[in-house]
């Protein structure tokens, strides 16, 4: 490694420099998500802020999340962190990801409010048949992601990867067998509507089967280009129940019955509020009508499997994909933003909104910045003094210089933590640098199962 | 857990013997050179997280009185992270993590954390004592069972600012792989699986309970040593197995054959066995540093740290000299050749 002494750290980029700042694309309770462009290379970069932890302690519990668990997983439908970056003057951290484009939350409102049609069917399944791939592959590392709507669903635009869906935003998503706190434990709101009715009745051990209603969900949103149960959330407490949302389900699905979902009198508030959830009577199940298909139909049929009140009934991401509904033309394919048929005209996607009056938010550093890669012998003593902070605020209008703040260039190295790699080059994860005995123990053969087999090719489970 | 095989555990944190004496000797080399350049070894982290360095000397009587002290060696750098393990596994215990199980695991990442650190950097850039209570910090975030830092530093008394101005650079060291595979979970598979194997041949199942008992503590022996930085976790669970089985002898050698037949393929009953040899031979040459060893390496550290203080606790070592050597024969462990 050497000492890198005389390396001169201080003319190394802060890492904000590697970028040219677009504007904001997003926002949540986590903090911030940004478009950038880096200098170096071809592409466009969305960089997630995090904002500090409120209680000061420490670097926020969502980032350690979302980053540990994103450096584990390596999938073409969920989304690919490109670098961390590190602010150590409020000690944030910045997560940069490939940009994808759209989001099926823009492309649902799209739909609905321009182009006034439905998403056509070669879409919607090739869609959902990616969104079931990424998850099949999360579910089987025994990832649930918990927080699956519309607009955590990207979707690549131009390039090499045009059309391809990312599962993305991973603040909430846990391994199962870490004890799971209930969300509202999270301190986070998380939309209702995608919730699935045992949290919405106070299960407290969920299991994969949560992130399957999402699916089920998003899947009649797309073909209805409308949320499936817009619950009105009560938001005073922090408290799962949600009686409106509740409701809204039954009135589409009928009502739950002990006699289908057995382990339902064993739910907390199925138990403890009796008049007002079994209260109203819905006894005509009419999802069929709320989608429009027939219901012998196949997607009927797979719609009626994700959204089986049961979670140990409701059918799993591995079984959904070999569902007879992907079988069937138009048959799923890798670009979904394309047509099935030639004579079919393409729709012109707009891409995700993007606030051009933003600039990275407490970047810039007010305090005597003191730069320094965390890199063994990297450092001298002279050059620690980073670059002068430029001006707090820069107003920004369009394409951007972003003001340089004390920030610390990482990329993640790809060998064991050692060469952290200063020239800002995307990280890899390499392969296994020498051939390891395998850790004894019994696999299931579909764990980790990484070629996105679409079903024209022939795949084995 | 998201799949050890595919894991950046795998992929990038099991090494070579000799990738772990070359990378401990390049940052205890270089500690050694800022040493004799700068006359202190100390980084210091400010309360944004960053590090600073030492300014090069260039009084020429500072330089002289510097020269007075000595940097650690490899060996007493290797002791030294000995015996903040071992702090680990203590505070751990003390602190009653909620679920035994979830208990376990959060020591087990903590020490993880601190071994991978220090293949990085030499002790005396960071004091040991720091990073371990950051590493248990960091882990209890990981594995969901949130310490506040205040909490954590309050119980140990000691300042939990210094854990937040390390984190980040935990993390960052720790290149935010945090997922980490420790070998007591395994355990618990091996042994439903003997169950199985051998249900019709043992009598008395209470005995598997001892035999996860003692499997256990080994595990915490291994955990001391360099193997889980050189076998993967189900390795080393195993090993602890075979130790265990050694004392409560409920099992044949015929349950590892029977691994073997469910394998596919990829090693052979020799290679593990050669890997069950390697971790044993760690154990037993495990060096629990004496109460004597850390005296003399903490003195030694200190210097590097804080060469100011040099003169001032010469005095104090002439006048504990006598005392001290009386103590070090009371310490119990693994005596050291030093």
């Amino acid at each position: 490694m050497g000492d890198g002494r005389g390396g001169g750290g201080g003319n190394r980029p802060a890492w904000l420099q590697l970028y040219d700042l677009v504007g904001k694309i997003g926002e949540g309770t986590y903090g911030l998500v940004f478009l950038a462009r880096p200098k170096q290379r071809k592409g466009c970069i969305a960089i997630k802020k995090f904002k500090q932890s409120k209680d000061g302690d420490g670097v926020s519990p969502t980032a350690i999340r979302e980053i540990m668990l994103l450096r584990e997983i390596n999938h073409e439908n969920v989304v690919k962190l490109v670098n961390v970056h590190i602010n150590h003057a409020d000690m944030s951290l910045y997560l940069a990801f490939d940009y994808a484009e759209h989001d099926l939350y823009e492309i649902i409102r799209h739909h609905r409010e321009k182009l006034n049609h439905p998403i056509n069917q070669y879409t919607v399944k090739s869609l959902l048949w990616q969104l079931l791939n990424g998850l099949n592959y999360l579910h089987s590392n025994w990832i649930i992601h918990r927080d699956l709507k519309p607009s955590n669903i990207l979707v690549m635009g131009d390039g090499e990867e045009h059309g391809v869906v990312k599962i993305a935003d991973f603040g909430l998503a846990r391994i199962y067998q870490a004890p799971l706190k209930p969300l509202f434990e999270n301190g986070v709101v998380v939309t209702i509507w995608y919730r699935a009715p045992e949290l919405l009745l106070g299960a407290k051990h969920y299991t994969s089967a949560v992130d399957m209603w999402a699916v089920g969900c998003i899947f009649a949103e797309l073909l209805t280009l409308k949320p499936l149960f817009q619950g009105v959330e009560v938001k005073a407490t922090p408290n799962p129940f949600q009686l409106d949302q509740l409701d809204k389900i039954f009135k589409v699905l009928g009502h739950p019955t002990p006699e289908k979902w057995p382990t339902l009198v064993n739910l907390p508030f199925w138990q403890t509020d009796l008049q007002h959830i079994q209260g109203h009577k819905y006894d005509n199940a009419g999802l069929h009508s709320y989608v429009h298909l027939p219901q012998k139909s196949p997607a009927y049929d797979l719609l009626s499997k994700m959204l089986e009140y049961d979670p140990r009934k409701r059918i799993s991401a591995a079984q959904a994909l070999e569902h007879e509904y992907f079988r069937l033309d138009p048959l799923p394919g890798r670009n979904a933003l394309v047509t099935s048929q030639p004579g079919e005209k393409a729709v012109n996607y707009p891409a995700r909104p993007v606030d051009t009056t933003t600039d990275f938010e407490g970047t810039a550093s007010v305090q005597q910045p003191m730069s320094a890669n965390a890199i063994p012998g990297g450092v001298t003593a002279q050059s620690m003094a980073g670059p002068r902070p430029g001006p707090r605020q820069i107003s920004m209008v369009g394409m951007q210089r972003m003001p340089v703040g004390s920030m610390a260039a990482f990329n993640i190295p790809s060998q064991a933590g050692m060469n952290l790699n200063p020239g800002g080059i995307p990280m890899q994860r390499g392969p296994a640098g020498q051939a390891h005995p395998q850790q004894l123990r019994r696999k299931d053969p579909a764990m980790g199962m990484q070629n996105p087999g679409y079903p024209q090719q022939k795949r084995r489970f | 857990m998201a799949d050890f095989q595919t894991s950046t555990h795998r992929s990038r944190w099991i090494f070579s013997p000799e990738d772990l004496v070359e990378k401990h000797e390049t940052a205890n080399q270089r500690a050694a050179k800022m040493l004799e350049q700068y006359g202190t070894t100390r980084l210091e982290v400010s309360v944004d997280g960053s590090l600073s360095y030492p300014e090069p000397i260039h009084d020429q009587r500072e330089n002289e009185r510097q020269s007075t002290s000595k940097p650690l060696s490899c060996e007493e750098e290797q002791l030294m992270q000995v015996f903040y393990e071992q702090k680990i596994q203590e505070v751990c215990g003390a602190f009653m993590f909620p679920h035994k199980n979830s208990g376990m695991g959060i020591m087990a990442t903590a020490i993880i954390y601190f071994k991978r650190f220090y293949l990085q950097w030499s002790v005396m850039e960071h004091h040991p004592k720091h990073i371990m209570l950051t590493c248990i910090y960091a882990s209890c975030k990981v594995e969901e069972n949130h310490v506040s830092a205040e909490e954590l530093g309050k119980g140990i008394q000691q300042d939990h600012k210094m854990i937040l101005n390390n984190e980040m650079l935990v993390l960052q060291s720790l290149g935010f792989d945090l997922i980490v595979y420790a070998p007591y979970r395994p355990i618990e598979g091996f042994v439903a699986d003997m169950e199985e194997f051998c249900q019709s041949r043992i009598d008395e199942p209470s005995k598997f309970k001892d035999l996860i008992e003692t499997a256990k503590s080994e595990v915490d022996k291994i955990m001391l040593t360099d193997a889980p930085l050189l076998f993967p976790p189900g390795q080393l669970a195993l090993a602890a197995l075979c130790r265990s089985n050694e004392v409560h002898r409920v099992l044949d050698f015929c349950y590892l054959e029977g691994i073997f037949n469910r394998q596919c393929a990829s090693h052979s009953t020799l290679e593990l066995t050669e890997s069950l040899k390697a971790v044993d031979f760690l154990v037993e040459k495990l060096k629990i540093p004496t109460a004597k060893d850390m005296r003399h390496i903490d003195r030694k550290l200190k210097n590097c740290l804080d060469p100011s203080s040099v003169d001032e606790s010469k005095k104090r070592e002439k006048r504990s000299k006598h005392k001290s050597k009386r103590t070090g024969s009371e310490t119990h462990g693994v005596p050291s050749e030093m």
